[in-house]
């Protein structure tokens, strides 16, 4: 028998108090493992990669948002006048829809663009080709097209018409990711939104300032023009993950503070229970330092030990709500990382220490004499 | 020479804010080598004074030695008691979860003893105990053994550092009279076979007529 042997054994002499200490402990690490799975995945899914030739600013309609704007609110003429801008290299005029579809619960987002502007919102076809203009051929981002259980050959019905799946794409955006692409004349023309488009999509010079042209446009359209940048997307979408990430701070905090009250409460009972044992212990001659690095051991233990299943549980936890959500239409992707797995471990030592440091000093500070009269 | 493993002058001792006073000036050499046993009445300070020879606590007052070491001025009383003092206890107070073996090896675990060494020497002691099944009984929880059974186990624990002194805290107070003088020729066998110095508290006169020596102690001091 070793020392450590000892440590690892001594937490689990009461099973059913070790089982219970563990489960308590492993919910809190399960649910910053799960957290921290999720909104790594909605923060790797949201940065947004500006890949060459991005377009770098979207114009709407004056009052139009420029993430959920849909339907015929722009006259197609602004894709050609806003060339007339100095900076501006290129324009895409993109019309939304949204869809009925199969595993989805708002609908599916389809865009009209021409197919030789697509790269102007990133895509790159990873599986099949591009769809051809004024047919009926439909292109989906590679986090949609699993949802509606399609693939290249596929058949899907939008707006009431049989459409063909020619191409799976991959933007880089989640958001461009769960979007499906067509022709622009063939969508105007079964939304009855001839000579509409919802946005415009601008590609500058490479030299140019976004935010000069995007002032620009709107001095130009003061009345009729709204406009919004990359970086202004970007800094949108940082400050939500911001707030997330504050929420899941925030949870963790909590968990670590539950957990280590529980494990104060188990170690105070251990001890408690053990009373006369650590005077045995100290009559046989073991140092105060021992019983402190012995009772202080056994919380690491329990809670290391509730570490692996917090891990275990958050990770089949977060893959749980991945599936439910995914039946429901959702594209986040939980990621599973060695962050995480170290972040929970350190989290369960913290905990550990935490929690036994106070029952371990107490058990060693116990005077012989006095522990070995316990009852 | 001065052959006195225990030297003790005026010894003091209380609790409760000075209010209760164990040891009112103790004054009592122990021989190296010597079987004695501690008798007096309940309170009568004689479970104290064992304590003050195994350094569990510090004395108040006076002078105390035990095996050359200075108990009032030491500071690593940790040490001492793991290198000089074997301490039976009247309730064995085994580790339930641990197994005979182990429990054995208990005070060995902070020195600097291997694993091998800590079984042979458990082993070497626990065949001293005459256990009629020792192979299959070092494995087993001591909770399976018998009160005299544990006792033995109890005294193995207490040798297995080689300590120059057993105390031992009414060793017998808890079991029938075979198997008190069971244990108490186990003692005497060891006492004489390791010669080590024997302490023993009792109530029990017939107990603590075995011993070399009777020392009383009454109202905190020998009389």
């Amino acid at each position: 028998m070793s020392f450590l042997s000892l440590i690892v054994k001594n937490p689990f002499r009461n099973r059913t108090r070790a089982v219970l200490a563990i489960l308590g402990i492993s919910i809190g690490i399960a649910t910053i493992v799960a957290l921290g799975m999720i909104t790594d995945g909605l923060t790797s899914s949201t940065q947004t990669t500006l890949s060459n030739g991005t377009a770098e600013i979207t114009v709407t309609a004056k009052g139009s948002n420029a993430f959920s704007a849909t339907g015929g609110t722009l006259s197609e003429s602004y894709a050609t006048s806003l060339l007339n801008i100095t900076g501006v290299n290129g324009t895409a005029g993109i019309l939304r829809g949204i869809t009925p579809a199969a595993g989805t619960v708002n609908g599916l987002e389809v865009n009209g663009i021409n197919s030789s502007q697509t790269n102007l919102e990133g895509i790159s076809i990873t599986n099949g080709t591009n769809f051809v203009d004024g047919t009926n051929q439909v292109i989906l981002g590679k986090s949609i097209a699993p949802i509606l259980n399609k693939s290249v050959g596929s058949t899907i019905s939008l707006f009431g018409k049989e459409f063909t799946v020619v191409g799976i794409y991959d933007s880089g955006n989640i958001v461009t990711d769960s979007l499906a692409f067509t022709s622009l004349t063939t969508l105007q023309n079964l939304t009855n939104a001839q000579g509409k488009l919802t946005i415009v999509a601008v590609k500058i010079d490479s030299n140019a300032n976004a935010t000069q042209i995007a002032n620009a446009i709107t001095n130009a359209y003061p009345t009729e023009l709204d406009t919004t940048t990359a970086t202004q997307q970007a800094n949108l979408m940082d400050k939500s993950m911001s707030g997330i990430n504050t929420a899941s701070a925030a949870i963790s905090v909590l968990a670590i503070v539950i957990g280590g009250i529980g494990i104060i409460n188990v170690m105070i009972m251990s001890v408690f229970e053990r009373t006369r044992e650590i005077g045995v212990l100290k009559a046989v001659g073991w140092k105060s330092s021992d019983i402190l690095i012995m009772i202080l051991g056994e919380s690491i233990i329990l809670t290391l030990v509730a570490a692996v299943v917090g891990i275990l549980l958050g990770y089949i936890g977060s893959e749980g709500l991945l599936a439910f959500f995914s039946s429901t239409g959702s594209v986040i992707k939980p990621v599973f990382s060695l962050d995480i797995v170290i972040r929970a471990f350190v989290i369960a030592l913290v905990v550990g220490i935490i929690g036994g440091i106070y029952p371990a000093y107490r058990a060693s500070r116990l005077p012989p004499t006095e522990a070995l009269r316990y009852e | 020479m001065n052959n006195n493993i225990i030297d003790i002058h005026g010894l003091k001792k209380s609790f409760d804010k000075g209010r209760v006073k164990a040891l009112n000036g103790v004054d009592l050499q122990i021989k190296e080598g010597e079987f004695i046993s501690i008798m007096g009445p309940s309170g009568s300070g004689k479970s104290t004074l064992l304590n003050m020879i195994g350094a569990f606590d510090r004395a108040d007052e006076g002078t105390i030695k035990v095996a050359g070491i200075d108990l009032m001025t030491t500071k690593s009383l940790d040490q001492f008691r793991s290198q000089k003092i074997g301490f039976v206890f009247q309730l064995h107070n085994l580790i339930p979860n641990l197994s005979v073996l182990e429990n054995v090896e208990i005070p060995m675990l902070r020195t600097k003893a291997n694993n091998k060494e800590m079984d042979q020497r458990a082993m070497e002691l626990l065949e001293l105990m005459n256990f009629s099944n020792l192979q299959d009984m070092v494995k087993q929880n001591p909770t399976r053994l018998s009160g005299g059974e544990r006792q033995r186990v109890a005294i193995a624990r207490a040798l297995v550092n080689h300590p120059s002194i057993i105390l031992a805290d009414e060793p017998t107070g808890a079991l029938d009279s075979k198997t008190t003088q069971m244990i108490l020729d186990l003692l005497k066998d060891i006492h004489e076979k390791e010669n080590v110095t024997l302490v023993m508290v009792t109530h029990e006169p017939d107990v603590g007529a075995q011993a070399d020596r009777t020392v009383y102690v009454m109202d905190g001091k020998v009389k």
